[in-house]
């Protein structure tokens, strides 16, 4: 990394993640969209947990993606896949876990999950409608494990209750919110 | 010097701010206020709004009074809105009001008490009567008074704390003993209210609220709307040395004090959970500076929400939304300074509501009048 | 006392936006997740701002959380740039937020908060609108204790709120409701709008722009997310409406500035005694006058007076 480019962001500045919040609220205001953070400096999984967490919340990272100095600066607390708000996991591996879905009083306590995948915008397409498309959204995802969208469609399936996921690769982002219906095309 | 809403905004409120100001500073022949002169002479004041205000600082408190000439409702704000931009250091462990270097202390269960009954400085047995003498008040005469003071003052020794009332009824079981409580106290300033909350949530929510407001509900319990019956263990009022980690080697060390109330009041009994003996109830209250009457309505309170906690309240106090929700200072001040913002959009929609239902009245009774 | 303290006099600068990192985060923490559960009113702390509760702190902790450098900001209240209020959170926001541009022209803004009113003109995908809310519950006029009316929400159980309805209709032949129209969302909870009147609340519906609402005294956050239901309640037999702005003769009255007759209207009488409508919306009638004025002066024709 070229420390002397100022065109890159420090994803632990105030500004950096002001601008990376308003790419994470356009992915989730238009499910399905690709959104860009090659300019954070850094992977877009860190770049999102960088901007949305803090020492208020708890993370959970049952892969061990997080490195311990990453982690430290994160400030979120530890906890397990099925409590925590925030859930950082490798989307290639079988979900093994349900993760915190809400209450009806309080749905807002469901997770929001963020996924890796080897890559957004090429494989599999996955078929969205929903609130934030206007007709139909299509979102190729390559290395999301079947077994995700299984599980999520029983996560979500008694709303207001359900998880948020973020999915991600090295550089890009997309959002699906709990209400976002996701049917997968056959191949 | 109308004001019309739709223009002239910008120039409507620079003219209020000197407008204001002007009045302040209306007798030309006055000295401007010295913040020392409201932090000394008015320090009840001082002490409500360092209370309301949610933060310590009697000298930003003497200035918001100076600022908003008086207003409390809007000084306490001015100080809430500043806190509300200090980064948090660190928080602090629970600190231990039995080291408190009381200034008054006295209990109301018993005549006398380990340490003594303590009167300090108070007006509740003075003669409400208005002291002329101090129209003219003579600034040599003035400056004298705290020197006689010390003068006159024994040369023996106050202890340098005194015993809480309540461990001699704990040790006699006459209350339930303390007990250990789990994790981090909530952070009003941090997360919502949800409710149920717990005490904690409740107490902090009460510590920082507007005195007029805990005093009322806390009156309507007194007077019969619930049934807390209390009797104050102990009242005390002083500093309380605040202990932080030192930076280095984490020992505790004194970082300064803080003026604080503190009052206990014991409540009727009543059987424990397990079916063990019956004891008193505990109502706590404490806030920031000198507010006995603010500390006395948030102990009863707290005891008439603990109570409606459990068993459902049957009184308005006894109603933690109803309580929790009402007494804030600044969300209720804001609240009803609000409906001076004009609202000619929504009269204009409930203007129009009200023509077509008064048309649909009209052809009613037109048609009425048609069948008869 | 310590009475060697010294006031420090060079306080240093507010952070940009002024609320500090966290406050922010927590405030964008709920934002996404009252996206995600379209018309729930998400809690947040809600910090306290240098205006009063009531003023628009809740639509201010939005917009300081979602400002950055790159925007352009446009406040209104009642539909006016220059109303008190509005120009008071302009002002605050241009001394807390330095390089951030402020505009009056609705298609220039890609930040718009708003007190009661809904600009006439369409958003587009490239804005967000944030909008001040006094009352965040619309159960809030048959229920009281917010505990309750959580569970109501939850279970989607709006059966009180219809039955008041449906009493105002027995009673006046009418719905009474003017401004605050319940409205459902993604055909679940049913929110308060805002005190916005019953003309904007279509503007909600399939909006290309998200419309985000704040209650800083009540410490909530919701969302009408973009390309999203958004349906007023109404009965089949007594249909959703909004305010009628036909004379007595039946013809719709225009506004007396540029001559729309397609907006929402402000009714105010001038020193003779004399009703006059206006535009609520400032930067609508603006532009509708300067469209005038170019068409004028290409066609030589008079300006509507």
């Amino acid at each position: 990394m070229n420390t002397t480019d100022m065109t890159l962001m420090n994803v632990w500045q105030a500004h950096t993640q002001q601008r990376l919040f308003r790419r994470l609220l356009e992915a989730f205001s238009y499910p399905g969209r690709l959104l860009d953070a090659t300019d954070s400096g850094t992977t877009a999984r860190l770049a999102i947990l960088a901007t949305l967490l803090d020492g208020e919340v708890n993370l959970a990272d049952p892969h061990g993606l997080i490195t311990p100095e990453d982690r430290r600066r994160l400030m979120a607390s530890a906890a397990a896949p099925e409590q925590a708000r925030f859930v950082v996991a490798d989307a290639a591996r079988v979900p093994n876990f349900t993760p915190a879905l809400g209450s009806l009083e309080s749905p807002e306590f469901g997770a929001t999950l963020l996924l890796e995948v080897e890559q957004l915008g090429a494989g599999s397409p996955l078929l969205l409608t929903g609130p934030g498309i206007a007709s139909q959204k299509q979102l190729a995802v390559h290395g999301l494990h079947p077994d995700w969208i299984a599980r999520r469609a029983d996560w979500v399936s008694a709303y207001p209750l359900g998880v948020d996921i973020i999915l991600c690769d090295a550089k890009h982002f997309a959002a699906l919110p709990r209400t976002t219906q996701i049917t997968q095309e056959a191949l | 010097m109308g004001y019309v809403a739709i223009k002239g905004g910008k120039a409507a409120i620079e003219g209020a701010a000197v407008a204001t100001n002007c009045l302040r500073a209306a007798n030309e022949n006055d000295v401007p206020l010295a913040l020392d002169a409201i932090e000394g002479q008015l320090r009840l004041l001082v002490s409500r709004v360092v209370s309301e205000g949610g933060l310590y600082h009697p000298k930003l408190a003497a200035l918001a009074i100076k600022q908003f000439q008086g207003d409390t409702l809007e000084a306490a704000f001015a100080l809430r809105a500043y806190r509300s931009t200090k980064p948090r250091l660190l928080e602090t462990p629970p600190q231990n009001t039995a080291h408190m270097r009381v200034i008054r202390r006295i209990s109301s269960a018993f005549k006398d008490i380990p340490g003594g009954q303590m009167l300090g400085p108070t007006y509740d047995y003075a003669l409400r009567l208005l002291d002329l003498g101090l129209v003219d008040e003579n600034p040599e005469d003035f400056r004298a008074i705290a020197r006689r003071f010390l003068d006159d003052a024994p040369d023996s020794e106050l202890p340098d704390s005194f015993p809480k009332v309540l461990d001699a009824l704990r040790g006699e079981g006459l209350l339930p003993p303390l007990k250990p409580v789990a994790g981090a106290p909530f952070d009003i300033t941090r997360q919502p209210l949800i409710f149920p909350v717990s005490r904690a949530a409740a107490l902090a929510t009460m510590a920082r609220a507007e005195t007029g407001s805990l005093l009322a509900i806390a009156y309507s319990n007194m007077r019969g709307y619930g049934d807390v019956h209390p009797t104050i263990a102990e009242l005390r009022v002083g500093y309380v040395p605040v202990m932080l980690p030192h930076p280095v080697t984490g020992e505790p060390m004194e970082a300064g004090e803080v003026l604080m109330t503190e009052c206990e009041v014991v409540a009727m009994f009543e059987g424990d959970d397990q079916g063990g003996k019956p004891v008193f109830t505990l109502g706590y209250g404490a806030c920031f500076g000198h507010n006995e009457v603010k500390a006395i309505s948030m102990a009863i309170l707290d005891r008439a929400l603990q109570k409606g906690m459990k068993d459902g309240a049957s009184n308005p106090s006894e109603d933690p939304e109803f309580v929790l929700l009402h007494v804030d200072g600044v969300d209720s001040m804001g609240f009803a300074s609000h409906y001076k913002m004009p609202h000619y959009v929504t009269f204009q929609s409930d203007m129009d509501r009200l023509r077509t239902t008064q048309a649909k009245a009209g052809n009613d009774t037109a048609l009425q009048k048609e069948t008869l | 006392m310590n009475n060697t303290y010294e006031l420090p006099l060079d306080e240093a600068g507010y952070a940009f936006g002024f609320m500090d990192e966290y406050a922010k985060k927590e405030v964008r923490r709920a934002i996404l997740k009252a996206i995600c559960i379209p018309g729930y009113q998400t809690p947040y702390a809600s910090r306290e701002m240098p205006m009063g509760r009531g003023f628009g702190t809740g639509g201010l902790q939005l917009t300081l959380s979602l400002i950055g450098r790159n925007d352009t900001l446009k406040v209104i209240d009642q539909g006016s740039d220059d109303s008190v209020n509005a120009v008071n959170l302009r002002q605050f926001v241009q001394m807390t937020c330095p390089d951030v541009d402020v505009t009056e022209k609705t298609e220039e803004a890609t930040l718009i908060q708003s007190r009661h009113r809904i600009p006439e003109k369409p958003l587009t995908e490239a804005q967000i609108l944030v909008l001040q809310v006094p009352y965040p519950d619309a159960l809030v006029v048959v229920e009281p204790s917010e505990a309750r009316r959580k569970t109501m929400h939850g279970e989607a159980d709006y059966s009180r709120l219809l039955v008041k309805l449906y009493e105002d209709i027995v009673k006046f032949d009418e719905i009474t409701i003017s401004h605050r129209y319940p409205t459902r969302i993604h055909g679940h909870y049913i929110i308060d709008p805002s005190p916005i009147p019953r003309w904007d609340v279509p503007k909600l519906h399939q909006s290309k722009a998200l419309v985000l609402l704040g209650a800083g005294r009540e410490k909530k956050i919701y969302a009408v997310p973009p390309y999203t239901l958004a349906e007023p309640l109404a009965f089949e037999d007594v249909a959703f409406s909004v305010e009628d702005f036909r004379d007595a003769q039946g013809n719709r009255r225009t506004c007396s500035r540029c001559g729309a007759v397609d907006s929402f209207l402000d009714e105010f009488s001038n020193e003779a005694g004399e009703k006059i409508y206006q535009c609520s919306d400032a930067a609508y009638c603006n532009e509708q006058l300067a469209c005038q004025t170019r068409h004028a002066q290409t066609t030589n024709t008079e300006v509507f007076a």
